[in-house]
């Protein structure tokens, strides 16, 4: 038999109903994840990143967690107060079990704890829980925390992804945890499988049978194993794609506004340490465009300091105080003795495009006021290590709060710590930290909102950074996919939890 | 012979040693400190007495020469040491990974021979028809695409538009050799382009350089079949040159598969290699630094003993 053309062109036109739908087919139950990288490693306090993250909150518990609309549950504790010392009491539950077996107990909390912010610790939160002066245990159902001054947000503190209640048993290379999966089977650098733990103290959960993490490391091919059925749900949907997945009628997209990016300053000398050149420099900036060049419209301008809408805390007034203006901006560049303009180098990294896109349209924009910056775009090792030793005079940095609690800015708006990357270098604003520490000694909520309104206020005129603009977060998913949620704001890296009460439907 | 050969297996290990102790040298010279950036992974901020205590875990405070001696003390037992990141023994993360990169490049190498060669000798024998301008303008066409744009066309295509195969990922022979084989296909298309390509054009280029020359002449003087005069005078001699660039482009391909691998998520040995760069995860990057040019010596000098077995007078030499 010869082969026409005509057949050649036949065949080929029938390939698409030929396809399968999808290559690695689902068994029943299993979610197929779609990771953007690879856990450095999954140690129990340590942060490595949101990918661990993911992963350390379906192997492991702590005291409370984020429920899905971003407030906090009870998990190992089963309720949480302040008593008349001001120390925070926990009620533990009577039925949680660890993966070996062995009952959660009160003992295993203290020593969680003790560990976390002991002198040899790595932990993320040693800093915060050197705080803690003493942990007693009133029985063996009851925790009590006695700080060293007033703390209003330490169950939030518990509800972060490196702060898990482990075994006293656990080894460093073996931490045994408590959460719904354990895990069965990885390969370095390629995937992960969970299966459920059969103990877990909520009947009926987790309600899948399996997941399976596979690191997909390329924006598109991710989105590519999504659209073709490869994975389940993928995290990190690449902006440019998100359009794709909504108009995908299979496919949905989960997206919020929670990280942000921002300038830093080096206030270390002039013309940088001086607040008007710095409110010059947060007035100067069109955030629109940026939102339009590095995020394809997936985000929104931020003009103030990086509150989430719709919490307590948030003000439109004081969210908008930072308002394009160039006028304004080149006013007080005069003011301020530099009317002849600036020469000053802008740091960010090429290894992240958003990075990069950021700080090309940020320099546009200063250009427009009289400020030339020369930008530098290491790769991010060389960037991480310039910003925490001050080698620049302006940067462009991504971040995301520890939580929707103004208190989760503390790391970059606490300009008394240490040198880092992540807050600018040799700035001080003494009364936006002075706000900072009272915010997070006060219990009373309505006086907290005022504390932060006042916070917002002084930030705005000492300038320890200024916001550039929030991006979406987005995970495409199946629609079959139920019960995932993105958590709101800058939750949005802890949602992977929600795993525990997915299924399909 | 013998001797030769000895010679050159020192020379190739003395070279090992070197690239090792440059590479060594110099990850620790450029900026970038793995214990604050496994800390900071994801933008978080670093507490900078955890980061102390981390790096004097990890044994990073040491002298600069002591880490040196004890990773060459570590290398003459054969051990390539763990990885800082997570504690993963080096030589367990290459032992997986590199029979997969190799896989990847003997496939790539295997197709671009069935392909560049025998079109290389058609399309000289018939120097400026029609197959020899085609094929000439698609070798070029192949190696201006870049690989990551011909990548992600393909996975475009074949993935997610037809469906037609996955985007991309891994299943082990041994689980399902059906999947481990269409998975390897479009990796090792991409390899294969470039390369096709080049032993298109080194087979044209010196299979009209050998037919021109006078022992080709005497040999169809003498009354040798054309076929007889092809095999044994023209492509015997031709095929020289192209083994040593084809030796060459398997050496560079050992760490030259990082954008394929990336593309469509083979988990081979430049994943690794790319993310301990980023992490400075200093012991894993001179392991598979160190195999890899270890691989390449070892290419070159099986590319020495095949010019000798190729050409008499080498062997002679």
């Amino acid at each position: 038999m010869s082969v026409s053309r005509r057949t050649l062109v036949q065949g080929a036109a029938a390939l698409p109903f030929l396809a399968s739908p999808g290559w690695a087919q689902r068994s029943a139950g299993i979610i197929r994840y779609g990771l953007s990288t690879f856990p450095p490693n999954l140690q129990p306090w340590v942060s490595t990143g949101a990918a661990a993250g993911t992963v350390k909150l379906l192997t492991h518990r702590s005291l409370v967690a984020f429920d899905s609309k971003g407030e906090l549950r009870g998990e190992l504790a089963t309720s949480w107060s302040i008593d008349e010392k001001g120390a925070w009491v926990f009620k533990l539950r009577n039925n949680a079990v660890f993966h070996n077996g062995d009952p959660v107990t009160a003992d295993d909390v203290k020593w969680s704890i003790e560990q976390i912010a002991g002198e040899k610790s790595t932990a993320y939160m040693r800093q915060q829980f050197q705080n803690i002066s003493a942990v007693e245990i009133v029985d063996p159902q009851t925790i009590r925390l006695v700080t060293k001054e007033p703390l209003a947000t330490i169950p939030t503190w518990f509800a972060n992804y490196n702060t898990f209640i482990i075994s006293r048993k656990s080894t460093a290379a073996e931490p045994i945890g408590c959460g719904p999966f354990r895990i069965s089977a990885q390969e370095r650098g390629t995937s992960i499988e969970l299966t459920p733990f059969d103990k877990f103290y909520k009947p009926g959960f987790p309600k899948l049978k399996g997941v399976r993490f596979v690191v997909y490391a390329d924006d598109n091919l991710r989105q590519a194993a999504l659209m073709s059925g490869d994975v389940d749900i993928i995290e990190y949907v690449p902006w440019q794609s998100m359009n794709a997945v909504e108009s995908d009628p299979r496919l949905r997209l989960d997206a919020v506004e929670g990280p942000f990016m921002c300038v830093l300053f080096n206030a270390s000398k002039p013309p940088f340490n001086d607040p008007r050149v710095r409110r010059a420099v947060a007035h100067a900036v069109k955030r629109d465009d940026i939102v339009k060049a590095a995020f394809f419209g997936r985000g929104k301008a931020l003009e103030g300091v990086p509150i989430t809408q719709g919490t307590p805390w948030y003000d439109d007034a004081l969210a908008h105080g930072w308002n394009y203006d160039p006028a304004r901006a080149k006013a007080l560049l005069a003011e301020a003795g530099f009317a002849n303009g600036i020469q000053a180098t802008m740091l960010a990294t090429a290894q992240y495009g958003m990075h990069k896109d950021t700080a090309e349209v940020v320099q546009q924009y200063l250009a427009a006021v009289g400020i030339q910056c020369e930008l530098k775009l290491p790769d991010w090792p060389t960037r991480v290590n310039m910003g925490g030793r001050g080698q620049y005079d302006l940067a462009i940095h991504g971040l995301a709060s520890d939580s929707n609690d103004p208190d989760g800015l503390t790391a970059y708006l606490d300009t008394s710590l240490s040198a880092n990357y992540v807050r600018s270098f040799g700035l001080q604003a003494p009364r936006t930290k002075a706000a900072m520490d009272r915010g997070r000694a006060e219990f009373d909520l309505a006086k907290r909102v005022e504390i932060y309104k006042e916070m917002q206020r002084a930030a705005l005129e000492e300038v320890p950074m200024a916001g550039l603009a929030w991006r979406q977060q987005g995970f495409g998913m199946d629609r079959s996919v139920k019960g995932f949620s993105n958590l709101p704001g800058a939750l949005t890296t802890s949602s992977g939890g929600t795993l525990e009460e997915t299924w399909f439907g | 012979m013998t001797r030769w050969l000895f010679r050159r297996i020192l020379t190739s290990l003395a070279l090992a040693w070197i690239v090792a102790t440059i590479v060594f040298m110099t990850l620790h010279l450029v900026p970038g400190d793995p214990a604050e950036l496994l800390l900071s992974t994801g933008g978080a901020a670093t507490d900078p007495a955890a980061v102390a205590e981390l790096r004097e875990k990890l044994g990073l405070e040491r002298p600069l020469l002591d880490q040196y001696l004890s990773f060459h003390s570590g290398l003459t037992r054969g051990d390539l040491g763990n990885s800082l990141v997570d504690d993963y023994p080096v030589a367990s993360e290459i032992a997986l990974r590199l029979p997969r990169t190799l896989e990847l490049i003997l496939a790539g190498t295997a197709l671009s021979v069935v392909f560049g060669m025998p079109a290389g000798a058609y399309a000289a024998l018939h120097r400026g028809g029609r197959f020899d301008r085609i094929a000439s303008a698609t070798a070029a066409f192949l190696l201006a695409v870049p690989v990551f744009v011909l990548g992600t066309l393909l996975v475009l295509l074949l993935a997610q538009t037809l469906r037609l195969m996955p985007a991309g990922g891994y299943t082990p022979i041994a689980q399902n050799p059906a999947q481990h084989f269409t998975l390897l296909a479009l990796p090792a298309i991409a390899i294969a382009k470039g390369l096709a390509a080049i032993v298109f054009r080194m087979t044209r280029a010196s299979v009209l350089d050998a037919i021109s020359r006078d022992f080709v002449r005497t040999a169809r003087a003498k009354g040798l079949s054309p076929a007889r005069v092809l095999v044994r005078h023209v492509l015997r001699n031709a095929l020289t040159p192209v083994l040593t660039v084809l030796g060459l482009q398997m050496g560079t391909l050992l760490g030259g598969t990082v954008l394929v691998e990336y593309v469509f998520n083979w988990p081979g040995l430049s994943t690794p290699l790319l993310r301990a760069v980023e992490a400075r995860d200093y012991p894993m990057v001179v392991g598979i630094v160190l195999t890899i040019s270890g691989l390449f010596l070892l290419i070159n000098l099986i590319m020495d003993i095949l010019y000798a077995a190729l050409d008499p007078r080498v062997r002679a030499s």
